[in-house]
C-alpha cells in the first residue's frame, strides 16, 4: 500500500477516505480486522499519531468498532456501509457535475458522455476477462 | 516533554538566538524548519549541553540537563561522531559499553534494515551509509527523546527514502523526536508540530494537522506566508 | 569510577601505535648508536694497536677507555629522548584537539556519554602520564642493556663498566629525567603532572571561548605560576625569609597541590558549563 498524500488536506482524513474507498470497492470486507495503529502507520508510511486520529474518527463515524481488547474491525452494519457508498458516489458525482457545469456542458451531452464512457469501460473489462 | 524557555546565545557579538521558546512532546515529531545559519543546530546543541546558552532555561521532563539525561535523550548530529578508523562493530561495542539503554537486538535489526556490514570501516562508507550508521547508533538506544540534525542533508534519494521509513516505524514510536531541516519534502506528511525559525527567532509554532483541517494550508503554505517568499 | 577506567583504556588504545613507534625508534637508534660508536672505537684500536703497534697503556692514555659515558651525551642517545619528549609534548595538545578536528568530531560522543565529564579530563591526563613514565622506565631499563651490548663489542681491556648513576652524571636532560633520589623523582614528575594539568586547563579555555579563550588560558597559567612562586617572590622583594628551607618546601608543596586542585575544578567547570562543539 502506498498513498500519495496531498499536503493540504489533513492526513488523517485522507486515510479515512482511503479506507472508505477500499470498503466500497470491497477490498476490505465488512467485519474484517483492521491493522493496528502501529502497523497502519508502517504500511501507509504515516505518523502513528495520524493513524491514531484516523481510527478515532472512524470509530466515531461507526466505520470501525472495537470489542474489548480485541483488534478493531470494520463495521458489519449495512446502513453504515451503504452510507459510505452513498457518500463516495455523491462526492464523485458532485465533483464531476461541478466541472461539467462550469464549462457549460448540457445535461444531454453529460448523459451521453457518461453512457459512452461507462460502455467503453465495460468492453475493456470483457476484453480483460477473455484474455 | 522538552521545554526550551527563552534561550539566548551569542557568538561573539552576533546574537544567534534571540529568545527562543518551544516545547516538544513525547510521542510527537517536532520539526524545526528554517534556512541554514538560522540557529537550528545551535538550539539542538544547546538542548544537548554541547554548547552553553547566555540566558534562558532548557528542561527535559522538568529537569535541567545532567549526565543521566544522556540515557533519556540522544542526539544524531550532522557529522560523523565516531572515529573513522572504527568498524561499525567497534562503534556498537563502544555504545554498548557506556550506555545502559543500548539495545543490541534493535541495533542488529537496524543493521539488517539498512543493509550495512558490521565489519565495514566507517571511513570507507558512502555519505548515505555513514548517515545511516549515525542513525543506528542513536536509535538503538532506548531513549525517550531523539534529536536529529539535518538527517537528510546531502544524502542520495534512496537513502533518504530508507531514512524517512524510520519515522513511520517502531523505531520512532512513542518517542519524542525533534528534527531540524531546511527541506521538508520527504517528511511533510509525518510532522506533528512545525516550528518555523528565522534569524534566531521563532516565527510560528503550529500543529500541522490542525492547520490543514482549520485553514486548509500545507506546512509549505504557512512557510511561504511567514517567510514572505 | 568504572567509566574513567573505560575512557582511560580507550585513550591509551588510541595512542598505542604512536607509543610503540616511539619505543621502537628509541631502542633502534640507541642500539645502533652503541654499535656504531663501539665499532668506530674498535677500528681505532685496530689501527693504532694492531697495525701501528701502539702499547695498550699508551692507547688508553691517549684516547681513553670506552664506556657508555662516551656516547650518552651524543645524539645517538639523546636524540631519541628529545624526539620522544617532543612527540609527547605535541600529543599533549593533540590529545584534545584531535577530537574536534580532522574527519571526526568525536568530541560529540565524549560529551554525550552518561558520565561525569571530568572523567574525560582524567583519562587524558593519566594517559599522558603513563606514556611519559613508561618511556622513562623503558630508558632506565635500556641503559644497562646498551651497556651490555657495548661490553660485548669492545675488548675488556678497553671497556669501562659504569653504574647507572655514573652513566647519567653530568648536567643535562638526563639528570632531570632520571633523578637519583626517589623524592627528586616525585618532585620532577609531580611538577610535570602539574604542568600538563595547567596546559589542559588552558586548552579547555580555548575550546570554550575560542580566541578570547587563548587569552584566558594564558592568564590562567600566569595566575597559577604567580601563586606557586609567591613565597619566592616575597623573599625576593622583602629580602628576608621568615621560613626555614624545609618549611618553604612544604609551603611550596601545599601551593602546588592547591593549584592542581584549582585546575581540576576549573576544568570541570569549563567542561560542564562552557565547552562548545
Amino acid at each position: 500500500m502506498g498513498l500519495k498524500f496531498n499536503n493540504r488536506d489533513p492526513v488523517y482524513m485522507q486515510v479515512i477516505q482511503y479506507f472508505k474507498i477500499q470498503i466500497a470497492k470491497g477490498t476490505i470486507e465488512p467485519g474484517e480486522e483492521v491493522p493496528s495503529r502501529r502497523e497502519l502507520a508502517n504500511q501507509l508510511k504515516i505518523n502513528p499519531n495520524t493513524a491514531q486520529r484516523a481510527y478515532k474518527e472512524m470509530e466515531e463515524e461507526g466505520l470501525i468498532f472495537t470489542e474489548g481488547n480485541l483488534p478493531s474491525r470494520v463495521t458489519k452494519d449495512d446502513r453504515v456501509l451503504r452510507a459510505v457508498r452513498e457518500e463516495l458516489i455523491m462526492e464523485a458525482t458532485e465533483t464531476f457535475i461541478q466541472t461539467m457545469h462550469s464549462i457549460n456542458v448540457s445535461l444531454d451531452e453529460v448523459v451521453q458522455r457518461v453512457t459512452d464512457n461507462y460502455q467503453s469501460h465495460l468492453e475493456e473489462g470483457e476484453k480483460d476477462d477473455r484474455s | 516533554m522538552i521545554e526550551v524557555k527563552n534561550i539566548k546565545k551569542n557568538y561573539g557579538r552576533r546574537e544567534v538566538l534571540k529568545g527562543v521558546s518551544f516545547t516538544a512532546n513525547k510521542g510527537e515529531i517536532t520539526c524545526l524548519i528554517g534556512v541554514n545559519g538560522v540557529g537550528k543546530t545551535t538550539i539542538m546543541n544547546a538542548i544537548m549541553g554541547l554548547t552553553p546558552i547566555k540566558s534562558g532555561e532548557i528542561l527535559i521532563e522538568g529537569k535541567p540537563l545532567d549526565k543521566t539525561s544522556y540515557e533519556k535523550i540522544t542526539f544524531i548530529p550532522d557529522a560523523i561522531t565516531m572515529l573513522p578508523q572504527m568498524k561499525i562493530s567497534d562503534a556498537m561495542a563502544f555504545m554498548n559499553d557506556y550506555y545502559q539503554c543500548w539495545n543490541q537486538k534493535r541495533a542488529n535489526d537496524m543493521l539488517k534494515f539498512f543493509r550495512l556490514e558490521k565489519e565495514s570501516r566507517i571511513s570507507e562508507l558512502s555519505k548515505g551509509n555513514r548517515a545511516k550508521v549515525n542513525l543506528l547508533l542513536g536509535l538503538a538506544l532506548d531513549v525517550d527523546y531523539v534529536l536529529m540534525d539535518e538527517p537528510f542533508s546531502g544524502i542520495d534519494i534512496f537513502s533518504r527514502e530508507q531514512i524517512a521509513e524510520v519515522f513511520t516505524s517502531h523505531l520512532i514510536e512513542n518517542r519524542g523526536v525533534i528534527i531540524t531541516t531546511h527541506e521538508i519534502h520527504d517528511i511533510e506528511h509525518l510532522i506533528d508540530k512545525a516550528v518555523l525559525l528565522d534569524e534566531g527567532v521563532i516565527l510560528k509554532e503550529f500543529n500541522a494537522e490542525d492547520v490543514r483541517e482549520n485553514e486548509g494550508k500545507s506546512i509549505v503554505d504557512v512557510m511561504r506566508e511567514v517567510f514572505h517568499v | 569510577m568504572k567509566n574513567y577506567v573505560k575512557l582511560f583504556n580507550f585513550e591509551m588504545g588510541r595512542f598505542l601505535k604512536g607509543y610503540l613507534a616511539l619505543v621502537g625508534i628509541t631502542v633502534a637508534v640507541q642500539v645502533l648508536g652503541v654499535v656504531i660508536a663501539s665499532r668506530s672505537y674498535t677500528n681505532k684500536i685496530n689501527k693504532y694497536v694492531y697495525h701501528e703497534g701502539m702499547a695498550i697503556d699508551e692507547f688508553l692514555s691517549q684516547f681513553g677507555d670506552m664506556s657508555m659515558y662516551a656516547i650518552i651525551h651524543s645524539l645517538w642517545i639523546q636524540g631519541p629522548i628529545l624526539f620522544c619528549i617532543s612527540v609527547l609534548l605535541i600529543y599533549t595538545l593533540l590529545i584534545w584537539y584531535r577530537d574536534w578536528f580532522g574527519k571526526n568530531t568525536f568530541i560529540y560522543r565524549l560529551l554525550m556519554l552518561p558520565t561525569e565529564r571530568i572523567n574525560i579530563f582524567f583519562a587524558k591526563l593519566t594517559t599522558i602520564m603513563v606514556m611519559v613514565l613508561s618511556l622513562v622506565a623503558l630508558q632506565i631499563m635500556l641503559l644497562p642493556v646498551l651497556n651490555k651490548v657495548m661490553s660485548s663489542l669492545v675488548p675488556e681491556a678497553y671497556f669501562m663498566n659504569l653504574s647507572f648513576k655514573e652513566m647519567i652524571s653530568g648536567f643535562d636532560v638526563l639528570t632531570i629525567l632520571f633523578p637519583f633520589s626517589f623524592s627528586d623523582f616525585m618532585i620532577h614528575y609531580g611538577l610535570g603532572l602539574l604542568a600538563v594539568t595547567l596546559l589542559f586547563t588552558a586548552i579547555l579555555f580555548e575550546r570554550s571561548f575560542r580566541l578570547k579563550g587563548i587569552v584566558y588560558g594564558i592568564l590562567y597559567i600566569a595566575l597559577s605560576l604567580l601563586i606557586i612562586f609567591s613565597p619566592v617572590i616575597m623573599i625576593a622583594i622583602t629580602e628576608k625569609s621568615y621560613l626555614y628551607p624545609l618549611e618553604l618546601f612544604y609551603l611550596e608543596l601545599i601551593l602546588c597541590v592547591l593549584v592542581f586542585i584549582m585546575s581540576i575544578l576549573t576544568s570541570r567547570f569549563l567542561l560542564n558549563k562552557k565547552i562548545t562543539v
